[in-house]
């Protein structure tokens, strides 16, 4: 009798996690597919003029985007979007000196969702950037 | 029968604009030359008065390169060439522009009769030596394509004069100056034949179809 009830239990918990966890990675999923979506229109409007819709960058004046590792960190990332660089960048051993201007405008979000685009797409990243990731990324660089 | 009268006249309307754009898009006829003319009466030897068009023509004009070289109308004298402005540190369309004209650069590389002319509009921060690096970071070298620059109030007039685009100063846009993107093609009377959209595929791909014909002619 006990072993019945143990039974229906386990099936009940078993039936019920797999739901919470399935329910779980979809709005994962989910939501690293709105991200995506977002990031990409973004991408369009602040990054593709000058790193082209293919992420090759242009020539040696702009670098590229479509690496496996499109930035040695993700804070990094964040810091130059939003605040550009005039510092020169050395990428795959190529030396980059000209300006970013940076995008003060772009939120946290906004910023999580470039990130979102650019490391799936083109690196390695298979879920969404967190957007406190930005958030430590921005106050890191403030430092 | 009021709407049956209308829906005629629509659709004879559609036959007759249809008719005269496929007419205008037959591949024997010229392309156009751009710009206001002016006509002119003269008398020839024989008596009789004739009455000769006068196109428009970009002026003389004088520039430095990135290398420091003069340019002017006899740089380019006897040849075709594209034209545009832009500066080296516009964060907008100029990138874009110079992903086409770079396309446009690799098409006539091997054609002696084709060049280049990019004028910056921000002759203060690009120097012939700015423009130097930013035609070999471009992978730009040799003397097809120039980047030129110059005073100031001569780019400026020849851009909205010459080439009859706006080339104009605007503390409002991102980078502090306006400019709408055109590439121009210019035949070797110096008249405008062409004018392009250089932010898209399709206006390099316009211009060097158009700079094929023109070659024909």
């Amino acid at each position: 009798m006990s072993y019945k009830i143990m039974f229906r239990l386990s099936v009940m918990l078993t039936v019920g996690l797999t739901g919470f966890f399935t329910s779980c990675t979809d709005s994962e999923k989910v939501k690293r597919e709105q991200y995506y979506a977002e990031g990409y229109q973004l991408y369009t409007s602040y990054c593709s003029n000058c790193h082209s819709t293919d992420g090759k960058g242009l020539g040696d004046l702009y670098p590229p985007l479509n690496r496996k590792d499109p930035l040695p960190s993700k804070e990094l990332f964040a810091c130059i979007v939003k605040n550009g660089i005039s510092e020169k960048l050395v990428i795959d051993g190529k030396t980059y000196e000209r300006t970013m201007p940076g995008n003060p405008g772009l939120t946290d979000l906004d910023i999580a969702e470039i990130a979102t685009y650019i490391y799936n797409k083109w690196g390695t990243d298979t879920t969404y950037t967190n957007i406190y990731d930005v958030k430590i990324g921005l106050e890191k660089c403030k430092q | 029968m009021y709407l049956r009268f209308h829906q005629t006249i629509f659709w004879l309307a559609g036959v007759i604009s249809t008719s005269l754009i496929a007419g205008c898009n037959n591949s024997d006829s010229k392309l156009p030359i751009i710009g206001e003319r002016d006509t002119i009466e003269r008398v020839t030897e024989d008596g009789q008065t004739v009455v000769d068009t006068i196109y428009h023509v970009i002026p003389d004009f004088s520039f430095i390169d990135q290398d420091s070289n003069t340019v002017t109308q006899k740089t380019v004298e006897g040849k075709i060439y594209i034209s545009d402005f832009f500066f080296t540190s516009c964060p907008t369309i100029c990138p874009v522009m110079k992903k086409q004209m770079l396309k446009i650069y690799k098409a006539i590389a091997d054609d002696p009769e084709v060049m280049i002319l990019s004028h910056t509009i921000d002759p203060r921060h690009d120097t012939p030596a700015v423009l130097k690096k930013y035609a070999e970071e471009l992978g730009v070298t040799g003397n097809k394509w120039l980047f030129l620059t110059g005073e100031k109030e001569k780019i400026y007039e020849i851009g909205q004069r010459g080439y009859l685009v706006s080339a104009k100063e605007d503390e409002n846009e991102p980078g502090g100056f306006i400019h709408n993107g055109a590439f121009m093609l210019i035949d070797k009377n110096r008249n405008i034949r062409g004018m392009y959209d250089g932010t898209t595929d399709e206006g390099a791909e316009k211009l060097l179809k158009d700079l094929k014909k023109l070659k024909t002619e």
